[in-house]
């Protein structure tokens, strides 16, 4: 009997019949004085999980000075007109709540977490820092010693200067070429520079609240409008940024790390936004060249030839442009080797169709993976929260997948075509020059930096 | 408070292995997970990393997925993947939409039965996991911090002591009777739990193990070697050279008491009135009032998920204008207050409706993308060590029933000097200074 079942099981058994997936019902509102709302309910656990999004970051401060909308973010937490730093931080304990406050490059945001029993209170501090932060001086001078040595910490890390880098070659003088700011112009922030981006910034009609978790979404919306309501403030001015150069031909940028023993790659290229037409082609394309286990460039270069640990592929969209990259740290005596693997699986995807089953393969990996973020919570708000930021259809969660299921493979070629700009990528690479030069330099004209971001050829 | 009801269905197999169905179906998506009682604590003398690159080998082909079988099966799917080695345990899980659920049984199965792997398999693998130590480790300010850094200061015994990402040297000395053996010994149905989650119901759920890991052969009882220490004295230290990072840094940890005994529950509680984040004591203390230090951060890490000396860790960045000691004297100040004075009853209260909210999320909580890992975690961690999953829906009250007063007879019984290590991680002298100034 044992050696029978053992038989049937040696073949792969089938996909049973697929379940529908059911996203759940959005409640969306706008109050009186611009605030943007977006409810679900998800009732797994007794909790909700919230971000309240202001639609400007440090791109918009950057005229102001880099890092700025991020460095606002950290003080707003640390006092309001009420509330000391120290009770501030027991009663979100309090309310069983984490919180954070950050800004990217697009958006400044205060997310959080807590107890659904407890949830009018935990909006009622949010609203008390997005409205009332006060901005202590001895808070604000601590704070900015602490990202002082941040900084200076961020640049000791591969990842990092590498991703620093390739930024500032893809956008020059834009905004979103600058992703940290110097130790210098940390030290030269001012309390006031820090009101006015707060003043300016966290505005309703600047702001995004989306809520996910477990409460009635009609007695929540009064609760919102209960705590928000007598908030006011205008979008803000955000000045225009210069163009992005359009690199042509590859480049080497080579960031000189004494001692390293590992070289870590980035290339990227610009792509596209997530309002794009072609995103969702660009997306599976990314997926089946390198953003998935299962994808092209991991099989290689670690499956088939352990360069490497951790190879991947993204495309990252930001508010006004996309970019496309490719990273993994690799062996020092492999650079030149994984970088010619990097660019065989871009040039074959630009070259030849992919075959029918690995296409349907990487449409249902795709397609799959999506729904999985309607399991958790937090999943679910990152999803409502790329929908609404992004200025996506309403019915982009039900539709993704069909979208997904109907790509061809020419839509594939075209995409790797247009986006996959191997031609022009440019390249990054962070290690120690004296053991990786010579293999970098086989890629094209190449310039030398060290941490610090100082030419040294 | 309301009682926690999760519906968990558990059984075990004529064969020894334990089976948990937890159903919920609110989303077609299923996790399941495959936990092994083997974790690097326990991995061969001379073989130091070898539980963490056998992991590796797990991906590597059984036998009927060969290489890459495994991994494309699954994402083509629709579904997400993973594998990690921990101190007493070492788990493979994925999560996929629900009608993939008996290929993905059929997968782990096949492997739970038969490793089918070569030497090609092994030096590809060796030379990935090597990758991986480089960019987490050698490659990283701060890299092993501390977790590589404080076991071989702490304790004596070679288990809790060793490199547990490995020596290069015995990576490469591991061979296929290694690996051969390694799986023979502890990759048994008997010291396995399969774990069932989400859009199942529960008789299917049990059915279906059944059909695909009800005929694999059970194997000897493994050989658990003592891991106890013997009782410590003296305080301990050492030191590793930060080659990288800026700033000067040290981790101290004591020695918790033993798992799910009175004392741990409160020794839980007062590890979050010391790390709990931002309101924590030590962040309050050292980085926001006497500022210090730069970042503190720590606890007891997993505190569910471990069978053997484990330490609650803190772990601190500083100032360089602050010495070692200095540090370390105003981190004393904050142990002596609590021992001291205990903690208030809003404390208390306060930490308690924070545990419990924290505990609600780890249960539903993803990791990388895969939901509910936490309650997974728990499960196979309660289900291998305590024999009884059901713990998830219990454990809890054991926490809400801690007094002031045990937390601070805790505080004074363990957070002794002779209960500690003590690592400094000093930037190496010669290092290019990052606080040079830019020409630009």
């Amino acid at each position: 009997m044992a050696t029978r079942a053992a038989e049937v099981h040696t073949v792969v058994p089938p996909l049973s019949a697929e379940r529908p997936v059911t996203w759940p019902k959005r409640t969306k509102a706008r109050l009186a004085n611009g605030l943007d709302i977006v409810l679900a309910e998800s009732h797994a656990i007794p909790k909700l999980h919230g971000e309240l999004f202001f639609r400007a970051g440090n791109a918009a401060a950057m005229h102001r000075a880099p890092g700025l909308a991020e460095m606002t973010a950290t003080v707003v937490r640390t006092g309001t007109a009420n509330s000391a730093s120290r009770q501030i931080e027991e009663n979100l304990r309090r309310l069983g709540a984490d919180l954070s406050s950050s800004a990217g490059a697009d958006n400044s945001a205060i997310s959080f977490a807590g107890l659904s029993e407890l949830a009018e209170r935990l909006l009622g501090m949010v609203k008390e820092l997005a409205t009332e932060a006060s901005f202590p001086e001895s808070e604000f001078e601590r704070e900015r010693r602490q990202k002082l040595e941040e900084v200076k910490l961020n640049r000791t890390q591969p990842g990092f200067l590498a991703g620093e880098r390739l930024r500032k070659v893809l956008f020059g003088a834009h905004p979103y070429a600058q992703v940290a700011p110097r130790e210098e112009q940390v030290a030269a922030y001012k309390r006031d520079d820090l009101l006015t981006v707060y003043r300016d910034f966290y505005t309703p009609e600047n702001a995004l609240l989306v809520l996910v978790g477990d409460f009635n979404p009609d007695a929540m919306l009064e609760a919102i409008e209960k705590i928000f309501g007598q908030w006011s403030g205008p979008k803000p001015v955000i000045p225009p940024a210069a163009e992005p150069p359009r690199p042509r031909g590859r480049r080497v940028y080579l960031v000189h790390v004494p001692g390293a023993v590992q070289a870590q790659i980035v290339v990227g290229c610009h792509a596209i936004t997530r309002k794009h037409p072609d995103w969702v082609k660009l997306g599976l394309t990314n997926s089946l060249y390198g953003g998935a286990f299962n994808s092209r460039l991991v099989m290689n270069i670690r499956e088939d030839k352990g360069y490497t640990y951790s190879p991947r592929s993204s495309v990252n969209p930001l508010r006004q442009y996309g970019y496309f990259s490719v990273s993994a740290a690799v062996r020092n005596d492999v650079l030149a080797a994984s970088l010619a693997e990097i660019f065989y699986e871009l040039d074959k995807l630009r070259a030849l169709q992919v075959p029918e089953p690995e296409l349907a393969d990487a449409r249902n990996y795709l397609s799959g993976v999506f729904s999985l973020g309607l399991a958790t919570q937090s999943g679910l708000l990152s999803q409502l929260a790329t929908v609404a930021l992004h200025e996506l259809p309403d019915d982009y969660l039900e539709t993704f997948r069909d979208k997904v299921r109907a790509l061809t493979a020419d839509d594939l070629l075209g995409a790797a075509r247009k986006y996959l700009d191997s031609p022009n990528m440019q390249i990054i690479v962070v290690g120690d020059r004296t053991q990786i030069e010579p293999q970098a330099a086989l890629f094209g004209d190449i310039e030398v930096f060290d941490a610090h971001g100082k030419r040294l050829i | 408070v309301n009682r926690l009801r999760i519906p968990i269905e558990n059984i075990t197999l004529p064969n020894g292995l334990k089976v948990v169905v937890a159903p919920d179906s609110t989303a077609p998506v299923v996790t399941v997970g495959v936990y092994y009682k083997i974790g690097f604590r326990l991995e061969p003398q001379g073989r130091s990393g070898f539980a963490h690159l056998f992991e590796h080998m797990m991906f590597q082909g059984s036998a009927n997925a060969p290489k890459m079988q495994h991994i494309k099966l699954i994402n083509a799917s629709g579904g997400v993947l993973n594998g990690s080695t921990h101190y007493d345990v070492t788990n493979y899980f994925e999560a996929v939409p629900s009608n993939a659920l008996e290929r993905i049984l059929w997968l782990e199965a096949d492997r739970m039965r038969a490793l089918k792997v070569d030497e090609e398999n092994l030096r590809n693998q060796r030379d990935v996991v090597k990758e991986e130590v480089r960019v987490n480790v050698l490659n990283q300010p701060y890299g092993g911090f501390p977790w590589l850094d404080l076991p071989p200061i702490a304790f004596r015994t070679w288990a809790n002591a060793h490199n547990f990402y490995g020596d290069f040297a015995d990576l490469d000395a591991a061979s296929l009777t290694d690996v051969q053996s390694f799986f023979k010994t502890y990759y048994a149905a008997n010291n396995a739990v399969l774990l069932i989650l989400g859009d199942v119901k529960p008789d299917e759920g049990l059915a279906l193990a059944r059909k695909y890991f009800g005929d694999i052969p059970a194997g000897a009882a493994p050989p658990f070697a003592d891991v106890r220490e013997k009782e410590q004295t003296e305080e301990r230290r050492g030191e590793v050279p930060e080659k990288f990072g800026t700033l000067p840094a040290m981790a101290i940890g004591y020695t918790v008491p033993a798992r799910r005994t009175a004392e741990w529950h409160a020794m839980t509680l007062l590890d979050q009135a010391l790390h709990g984040g931002r309101a924590g004591r030590m962040y309050r203390e050292l980085v926001l009032e006497k500022q210090i230090a730069v970042e503190v951060d720590g606890g007891i890490e997993d505190v569910f998920g471990y069978s053997g000396p484990t330490q609650m860790v803190t772990k601190i960045l500083h100032k360089p204008e602050y010495s070692s000691d200095a540090t370390l004297g105003a981190f004393d100040e904050v142990i002596a207050e609590v021992q001291d004075a205990g903690i208030s009853e809003d404390e208390l209260d306060q930490l308690k409706i924070k545990f419990r909210s924290d505990y609600f999320s780890m249960l539903e909580g993803g990791q990388g993308g895969m939901p509910r890992y936490g309650l997974m975690h728990l499960l196979a961690c309660f289900a291998l060590f305590d024999n009884d999953p059901q713990l998830v829906n219990s454990i809890l009250d054991g926490f809400l029933a801690v007094t002031r007063d045990q937390i601070q007879a805790v505080a004074k019984k363990v957070l002794r000097p002779g209960n500690r290590a003590i690592v400094f991680r000093r930037p190496a002298p010669g290092q290019p200074q990052a606080g040079v100034k830019e020409a630009a």
